[in-house]
């Protein structure tokens, strides 16, 4: 089958794709050669883990973001579902009442959006608020229990394979076949790369931005049973960085803040860039406020060389 | 024969305006048939309508026989109607492929697109008509006219019966109109209707079976191709008479003003070159989008040309440069005005009020530092001497109407004390009893010394305003008339003129 080869290939409207990928092999070179713990199998467990949420989170705001709009609340849906994972009640209906949360997160926010013409900035700044307040009304302090299967899924392994890996490729998997075998994944294209144009030509544009951000927030959710299987407990903050760091992790991965260009492939290389960064600076014990300095000049530099070839063909 | 497409007794208005009023129109299959008419006849609303972008107000379209109400271009499209717009409805991330089928995709069992079979009808489509074009290009790579092909070929992935084409060759070269012209051709073979909109006579002449004339928003005249000539097109046309409100001309012009020379707009084009004296009022004239607009900007820097000269008379009457190239605020301080043809949004400053839309005419080219004191009085003379309708200077511009607003932006200039302006569309979404103030309003600024250049897509406008016009056609100047004695006709024949060089140009002289 060619399936699983067009999910890998480097799609069109990728944006800026090769770079990244380019800073990824020389960064991995570089840490291997320079860093001598880098290599050994608990750092690399490590890095994986912490890099999953993060995977997940910015695959969610990619969807978002190719329409040109931004979900700053996934950060508050990640802490918010760690801590509804606490809660005294069968395991199933933490769950449902996870996916329940997340999803009521996103139409809230699609439908400020789309049909109130929000700002995407003010409306998701707004439900992260509450998401956080939210989060903090359920679970105070870190702490709580969440299911033993919860943390199982994460820490174990299948064979070789680490579950949290399996974690992260059937997320990338879930969310490439939503972008690139379904025609909501066409409209987001059409709709991030001319709005009055896609509706000129029957495109449901706003049904279309509703669905980015309900998908955000349900990866969200995703990210944030993955974090509080991580931790084994719920945690109110736990999540607060990802708002951010997601949006850092798609752009460095070549997605387009203006939308329409981006790719899942790309989100992928930029959270792992971005998960590198941490973990090889914490493995070099850099200073906590240096590897956000560096993060930051990261981002400046991969952004703006991108910028001078618009669209990566 | 019966018609493929009737529509009959349509009227539309957008709020209070009525722009067509029981207009007819109807297509016979394996034609093609122009629409003709001066800029706001009502051509491109009424072809807007039978494409689904707007709705009429009243009146029946028919479409092979049946009444059909299109709500959405995309309805249209999936009924039959094809339209290649001026402003093309692409989305330049997509394929080739992916545009031609964006809303109506083939799809597998399972709801996914059939991307191959999208590619691969794509191809058979294009093979064709566009051979050349590859449907996995990406559009945003395209030229203009293999963009416009693009649009073409969403046409026949509907199997289209009507083609509406909205001055299709603006932007295209002799060879690719030639190739147009051949699809054209090859659809009306196909016993394809064929709608061509175009300002370009002897491409009406060349192309089409029958032409229709609208003015004013209402239908004129519709007749076979062989029964006009250049001379009685034009004429049906325009055919409306000056309306006399226009203010006297200038008494006597004084020295020359202002030179604009070496103006090139494109890299390889024409140079453009003029001057305008001291009390004059100087019209651009042409058809729509052929460079005025481009002209007017460029001259005061409010949008770059390739290159540009200009230099005006300074108070010890020597000739000095202006550096235009480097932006609009050394026009400013060298005493040239602009006043653009989109007010709201260029223009003026809507939710601020009248007082202050005015004032800031007084702290243009002032240090961001220095204090800006309220010249209170000084504004309100020149509300008072503009006769700005409001009784409260304190009341936001933009609940003034059309004409008021005008005349704010006018009193801006006023009181920043240039002495040069330019002015487009003085009277875009100005009623009439307002446009005989705006005239005489700019006539009142020359004669105290000042010049004026104007553009304007009303050519009586210009001929009852303007002291001298320059016909501008495909970005270059073409001729210059004195307004007195000119017409309509002879300044559309100049401006055709210049373009077709075949017989057409002995019809007009």
């Amino acid at each position: 089958m060619n399936t699983v080869a067009t999910y890998l290939r480097v799609p069109y409207r990728a944006g800026a794709i090769r770079l990244s990928i380019g800073t990824l092999v020389l960064m991995v070179l570089a840490s291997i050669i320079f860093l001598p713990g880098f290599l050994a199998g608990e750092n690399l467990s490590n890095l994986l883990a912490q890099s999953t949420t993060l995977v997940i989170s910015a695959l969610g705001q990619t969807f978002v973001i190719l329409t040109g709009g931004l979900d700053v609340s996934v950060g508050s849906i990640i802490s918010v579902t760690t801590a509804i994972m606490t809660l005294d009640m069968p395991p199933f209906v933490r769950v449902l009442l996870c996916i329940a949360v997340a999803t009521t997160f996103g139409l809230v926010n699609g439908y400020g959006v789309a049909r109130l013409n929000v700002h995407p900035i003010i409306m998701t700044l707004a439900t992260m608020g509450i998401g956080q307040g939210l989060a903090l009304i359920i679970l105070p302090i870190p702490g709580g229990r969440v299911p033993d299967w919860l943390s199982m899924s994460v820490a174990g392994s299948i064979g070789p394979l680490p579950n949290a890996l399996v974690w992260l490729v059937v997320a990338s998997l879930v969310a490439a076949w939503i972008l690139y075998r379904r025609p909501f994944g066409l409209y987001l294209f059409a709709a991030g790369g001319n709005e009055f144009n896609a509706r000129m030509n029957g495109v449901p544009v706003e049904r279309t931005i509703m669905n980015a951000y309900v998908l955000s927030a349900l990866f969200a959710c995703a990210a944030g049973m993955f974090l509080a299987g991580r931790l084994a407990s719920g945690d109110p903050k736990g999540g607060a960085a990802f708002g951010i760091e997601s949006v850092t992790a798609a752009a460095l991965g070549g997605v387009h803040l203006a939308g329409g260009i981006g790719s899942i492939f790309g989100t992928v290389v930029g959270a792992a860039i971005l998960g590198l960064v941490n973990n090889v600076m914490n493995l070099a014990n850099v200073s906590a406020f240096l590897q956000s300095v560096a993060k930051g000049a990261l981002l400046l530099v991969l952004v703006v060389s991108q910028r001078r070839k618009t669209i990566g063909l | 024969m019966s018609m493929l497409v009737e529509m009959v007794g349509i009227n539309k208005s957008f709020g209070a305006t009525k722009v067509l009023s029981d207009v007819g129109f109807s297509l016979e299959p394996g034609s093609v048939h122009a629409l003709m008419g001066e800029n706001g006849a009502g051509k491109s609303t009424l072809m807007r309508i039978l494409s689904g972008v707007y709705q009429p107000t009243s009146g029946i379209v028919r479409l092979r026989g049946e009444v059909v109400n299109f709500r959405t271009p995309k309805e249209a499209r999936l009924a039959g109607v094809s339209t290649v717009f001026q402003e093309f409805t692409l989305i330049p991330n997509l394929t080739v492929a992916e545009n031609m089928f964006l809303g109506h995709e083939p799809r597998r069992a399972d709801g996914s697109i059939d991307r191959a079979e999208v590619i691969d009808r794509s191809r058979r489509l294009l093979a064709d008509v566009f051979p050349q074009l590859d449907p996995m290009a990406i559009v945003d790579t395209l030229t203009v006219a293999q963009q416009q092909a693009v649009e073409i070929a969403k046409g026949l992935t509907s199997n289209a019966d009507v083609f509406i084409f909205d001055e299709p060759t603006a932007a295209l070269n002799s060879a690719d109109v030639e190739h147009l012209f051949k699809v054209i051709r090859d659809l009306k073979g196909a016993g394809k209707a064929v709608v061509y909109i175009s300002h370009r006579m002897n491409e009406v002449f060349e192309l089409c079976d029958k032409i229709t004339v609208m003015k004013d928003g209402a239908w004129v005249k519709t007749a076979k191709a062989e029964e006009f000539n250049l001379h009685s097109l034009v004429a049906t046309m325009v055919g409306r008479e000056l309306q006399n409100f226009f203010p006297s001309r200038a008494g006597e012009t004084g020295d020359h003003m202002l030179e604009v020379s070496d103006l090139r707009l494109d890299v390889e084009g024409p140079t453009v070159q003029f001057s305008v004296k001291r009390g004059e009022i100087l019209g651009l004239a042409g058809l729509e989008g052929q460079g005025q607009r481009e002209i007017m900007r460029a001259l005061v820097g409010v949008e770059s040309a390739k290159s540009v000269t200009v230099r005006r008379r300074g108070a010890d009457s020597s000739m000095r440069a202006v550096n235009v190239s480097s932006g609009f605020s050394n026009a400013i301080s060298a005493g040239i005005g602009f006043i653009p043809e989109d007010r709201k949004q260029e223009g003026l400053f809507l939710r601020l009020p009248i007082y202050d839309n005015i004032a800031l005419g007084k702290q243009l080219n002032r240090s961001m530092a220095s204090v800006a004191w309220r010249s209170v009085s000084r504004v309100r003379d020149i509300i008072k001497s503009l006769r700005v309708a409001a009784a409260d200077p304190g009341a936001p511009v933009g609940k003034l109407s059309g004409g008021n607003q005008q005349k704010v932006l006018l009193g801006r200039w006023l009181l920043s004390g240039v002495d040069i302006l330019v002015i487009e569309e003085p009277t875009r979404g100005v009623d009439v009893g307002a446009k005989a103030e705006i005239y005489r309003l700019l006539r009142d600024f020359s004669e105290r010394g000042g010049a004026v250049i104007v553009s304007s897509r009303e050519l009586a406008e210009l001929i009852g305003l303007c002291d001298n016009i320059l016909i501008v056609h495909d970005r270059k100047v073409v001729g210059q008339t004195p307004a007195v004695g000119a017409t309509e006709e002879s300044i559309l024949g100049t401006a055709l003129g210049s373009h077709s060089t075949h017989d057409q140009r002995a019809a007009v002289h």
